[in-house]
């Protein structure tokens, strides 16, 4: 599907799914992590030691096959997804079986082949908007000392020069910066706001460092303390609120704002704030073919290698049942920005709040 | 701790018939590469069998020495509620 329109469409048949298991529908947003390798040693994420019976890219056909053209937003993760060494044909056969609008990928800068993989990606996907978003923990040292990369900030500053410099000969590219908010940076939010400001990309954004099981993060002393996001999320709102934006920028940068001020409350009141859809509308294919609703959880909801690599098989069947009642039944919380943004989609009082902003910023 | 619900809801998931093995290698991995991951513990269940609870509390362990999970003689077999926790090098710089 690669109109938002469409999307918009689809919210009120997805809140009657969610609430009466019916009309029965694919998910939207989905996660594919075709690999956990990663040259990163992020202090905040332990997915690189992980090893995987990974998904051939035959595999991954089939399984992009039996999705059709449902899916609006893939997200290509990771590991470090631009050095799966077959991220462009991954990427090619999501937007031939999927016609997806959006292709989303993160990255952490490292390897010099980055540009390169991601023009091929740009040019084979005319029709749908590439994101590429660089990761970056903080300017300078205390970005090599997070990641646990000496030379990673300069390596981050050589691929975004070259990135932006795609972007005159593609007009579906998009480069944005990322910065994971965690205790190794709350205190600095304020320098990478700064950098990001002069960086000349198309976004920025943050997501905050969380516990989860994909990352093996469970239990881990990553998260900032209320407060201290609290303190440091204030200042990105007032910088971003005191900036002009034209076009769906307004629209993009308000939904943005609101995703800050409800990782704010989810972190104070430690509940499923606004309703998640994550096992209805967004869902994750993990490296061996594993389907998760999302990658806070984990559930193994079953393996596509088991089900003819049939997606719809595990997503219409019984064992997902179960997990939807507990998130239905607000059993999780969690700030992941993925599902935290689809789920915003779906709630009356965001849109209402993001459409207001809009119209007094016109 | 923050999302707290995830620890008890990791406790109750049925373990692959892999676990130990692909856990503690992964933690291998992490230890050879110099990651800033110094070790394992096991955390019990709170309903653990006897044998967990009998191990030693808060024991970093290298993966190669850690007690395999489920434990020889756990009752519960797969639905076993104990699990491996990496110990990161900053956690001990906290309590130090």
């Amino acid at each position: 599907m690669d109109s938002m329109a469409g999307v918009l469409l689809r919210v009120p048949l997805f809140k009657l799914y969610r609430r009466l298991g019916w009309p029965r529908m694919l998910p939207l947003n989905l996660t594919l992590s075709p690999s956990p390798k990663c040259n990163s040693r992020c202090l905040t994420c332990n997915i690189w030691m992980k090893r995987e019976r990974e998904l051939t890219l035959d595999e991954w056909d089939k399984v992009l096959a039996s999705l059709g053209q449902t899916p609006y937003w893939f997200t290509i993760s990771g590991g470090e997804p631009l050095m799966y060494p077959h991220v462009v044909e991954l990427a090619q056969l999501a937007y031939e079986h999927c016609r997806p609008g959006v292709i989303n990928i993160p990255t952490n800068g490292i390897l010099p082949t980055i540009p390169e993989r991601v023009e091929r990606i740009a040019r084979s996907c005319p029709k749908s908007q590439v994101i590429i978003n660089l990761s970056l923990d903080g300017a300078g040292e205390r970005h090599d000392f997070i990641r646990g990369v000496p030379g990673n900030f300069k390596k981050f500053e050589q691929r975004l020069e070259q990135l932006l410099s795609l972007r005159s000969r593609l007009s579906n590219l998009t480069v944005g910066i990322h910065s994971v908010v965690s205790v190794f940076n709350v205190g600095h939010l304020d320098e990478i706001i700064a950098y990001a400001d002069q960086a000349g990309a198309d976004q920025f954004i943050t997501e905050i460092a969380e516990p989860r099981v994909e990352l093996d993060t469970v239990g881990l002393p990553i998260t900032p303390s209320p407060e201290s996001y609290a303190k440091a999320i204030d200042r990105l709102i007032a910088y971003v609120e005191s900036k002009r934006f034209t076009g769906v920028a307004r629209i993009t940068e308000a939904l943005r704002v609101e995703y800050y001020k409800l990782v704010k409350r989810i972190l104070d009141e430690q509940e499923q704030v606004i309703a998640c859809y994550a096992g209805w509308v967004s869902a994750h294919i993990y490296a061996d073919g594993t389907v998760w609703p999302c990658c806070v959880r984990a559930d193994n909801l079953g393996n596509l290698r088991d089900h003819n690599y049939d997606f719809k098989e595990i997503w219409f069947g019984e064992k997902i049942q179960e997990v939807r009642r507990s998130i239905a039944a607000k059993e999780c919380h969690c700030p992941l920005a993925n599902a935290s943004y689809t789920n915003m989609l779906h709630d009356i009082g965001t849109l209402a709040r993001v459409g207001a902003k809009v119209l007094r910023s016109g | 701790m923050a999302f707290d619900w995830l620890n008890r809801f990791q406790h109750h998931l049925e373990k692959e018939p892999d676990y130990a093995a692909k856990t503690l290698a992964a933690y291998r991995l992490g230890m050879k590469a110099k990651g800033p991951i110094m070790g394992v513990v096991v955390q019990p269940a709170p309903n653990c069998c006897d044998a967990a609870r009998r191990l030693p509390a808060g024991e970093v362990y290298h993966p190669d020495q850690a007690p395999i999970l489920p434990l020889p003689d756990c009752p519960q077999g797969r639905r076993c509620g104990c699990v491996y926790r990496p110990v990161m090098t900053y956690q001990q710089a906290d309590e130090g």
